[in-house]
């Protein structure tokens, strides 16, 4: 445990090599063409490692500026983040224009949701402002992705594996901040003293982790976007879908009648 | 530990639940789905009269009648499981109907937020329902005669939809055409 800051570096050494050599991936395979406001997300990211290194060395890391430091460019990483994936589902969705409407006011009525929720949980942590908009900003982000991969799963639509791993990535790593935050301030706090080293080591290892599947998924070549669009008529979704409903929504019915006919026995 | 933490904890696992769920979980729905144009041409409802035959009470009254309990316990313990495969069967007809209705919204350039919630809803609903009256045939306390009533509904139904997609013409075929190719999807890559 007293070791712990010791491996810090290394895994921030680690995270920033993983983060170059995916970006050299994306510039050399011409990714970045497809994908460029995830290629902004990963150099902000970057920039973000050396930006804090030299202020962790110019004023101490427990200091109060390397803390604001620290969190304003995270503001910045985070809003990056939020843009990149809207990228991917974009993507995933270029050929639906009708669900990918459908999924832009999910991910509205999501985030003003979980806003809501994260706002209610979040009142009377003061002292935890910062780790609270952490957590809130992840489980707003993960539960609307989640929300939009359920949806693209119910109408069958295809992911392609490299926009799957990127998705997937990106919810792990929210998904694992959630619980980190979450568990370390309810049991670790007090407890130990390496609090924000053990912090810094459980998430710096899950986002290395994420980085390197971002590698593998990016390493083969993306798919063509295809821009056809829908290809039939708006007027029959309005014919058809509202009768298919309808008859759904019957059969479901007899369900019920089903219930509660009950057979004599004998 | 206060409510707040638990809800954090829950989400946050929930999240990673859903999403392991979403990445290691092969659909099997792939391989059970079958092209819309397939489906036109072999529906379960096409059994119907055997399975309404079946099901009547007058073998049993009859059995019963001879004497032969035993034998109508058993014939009624087989005809339970014929009933429960139907009722299947039907579940198999309600999500073709719902998979063409989703192959619709997804080749539409615009989709009906509120009718899409609906076919959301409709399917979780169907689905719970359906759990229930199955265990319920399961244990042997099924409405075998409202089978008949349901199957008679989806044999309406299917001939209604049969006439709504001939009469719009090419843009449903090409619906059809479609149904085959996404069945073919598979969202956890």
């Amino acid at each position: 445990m007293k070791n712990l800051d010791a491996w810090i570096p290394c895994l921030w050494a680690a995270s920033v090599v993983v983060q170059a050599i995916i970006c050299l991936i994306l510039i050399v395979r011409g990714h970045f063409r497809t994908l460029p406001i995830f290629t902004a997300y990963l150099a902000l990211n970057l920039c973000q490692a050396v930006f804090l290194y030299a202020v962790y060395g110019r004023y101490g890391k427990a200091s109060h500026v390397a803390y604001v430091c620290a969190w304003r460019s995270e503001v910045v990483t985070l809003i990056a983040k939020a843009f990149a994936t809207v990228e991917v589902l974009r993507l995933v969705l270029a050929s639906y224009r009708g669900i990918w409407g459908l999924v832009w006011r999910l991910l509205t009525v999501t985030c003003v949701g979980a806003l809501v929720a994260v706002g209610i949980a979040a009142r009377g942590h003061g002292d935890w402002a910062m780790m609270e908009a952490d957590r809130g900003y992840h489980l707003i982000f993960a539960t609307a992705v989640i929300a939009s991969l359920l949806l693209v799963r119910y109408y069958r639509i295809r992911v392609e594996p490299t926009y799957q791993v990127l998705l997937a990535g990106f919810c792990f790593y929210s998904g694992i901040k959630i619980l980190v935050n979450t568990v370390l301030q309810q049991f670790l706090y007090k407890q130990y003293v390496q609090f924000d080293s053990i912090w810094q080591l459980a998430t710096t290892l899950a986002y290395i982790l994420v980085l390197g599947l971002w590698a593998v998924g990016l390493a083969r070549p993306l798919p063509n976007v295809s821009q056809a669009g829908a290809i039939m008529e708006p007027s029959v979704y309005r014919t058809v879908g509202p009768r298919i409903h309808r008859q759904l929504q019957t059969i479901n019915e007899q369900l019920i009648h089903f219930w509660k006919i009950e057979e004599p026995r004998s | 530990m206060n409510y707040s933490l638990l809800g954090f904890l829950a989400a946050g696992l929930g999240l990673l639940g859903v999403l392991g769920w979403l990445s290691f979980s092969n659909t099997q729905r792939a391989s059970r789905a079958e092209g819309l144009r397939n489906e036109r041409e072999n529906r379960h409802i096409s059994y119907l009269p055997q399975v309404r035959q079946a099901l009547a009470p007058t073998d049993y009254e009859y059995l019963n009648a001879c004497g032969r309990v035993d034998l109508a316990n058993r014939v009624r313990k087989d005809r339970r499981r014929v009933a429960r495969d139907y009722l299947a069967a039907l579940r198999s007809d309600f999500e073709k109907l719902q998979h063409f209705a989703r192959v619709i919204a997804v080749m539409s350039p615009e989709v009906a937020v509120a009718q899409e919630l609906q076919g959301v809803w409709l399917s979780l609903e169907f689905s719970i329902r359906f759990r229930v009256i199955y265990v319920r045939l399961l244990w042997g306390i099924g409405p075998a005669g409202a089978i008949s009533d349901l199957s008679n509904l989806i044999s309406a139904l299917t001939v209604r939809m049969e006439t709504a997609i001939s009469s719009l013409g090419e843009g449903a075929a090409l619906a059809a055409e479609m149904a085959s190719s996404q069945n073919s999807m598979d969202p956890s890559g």
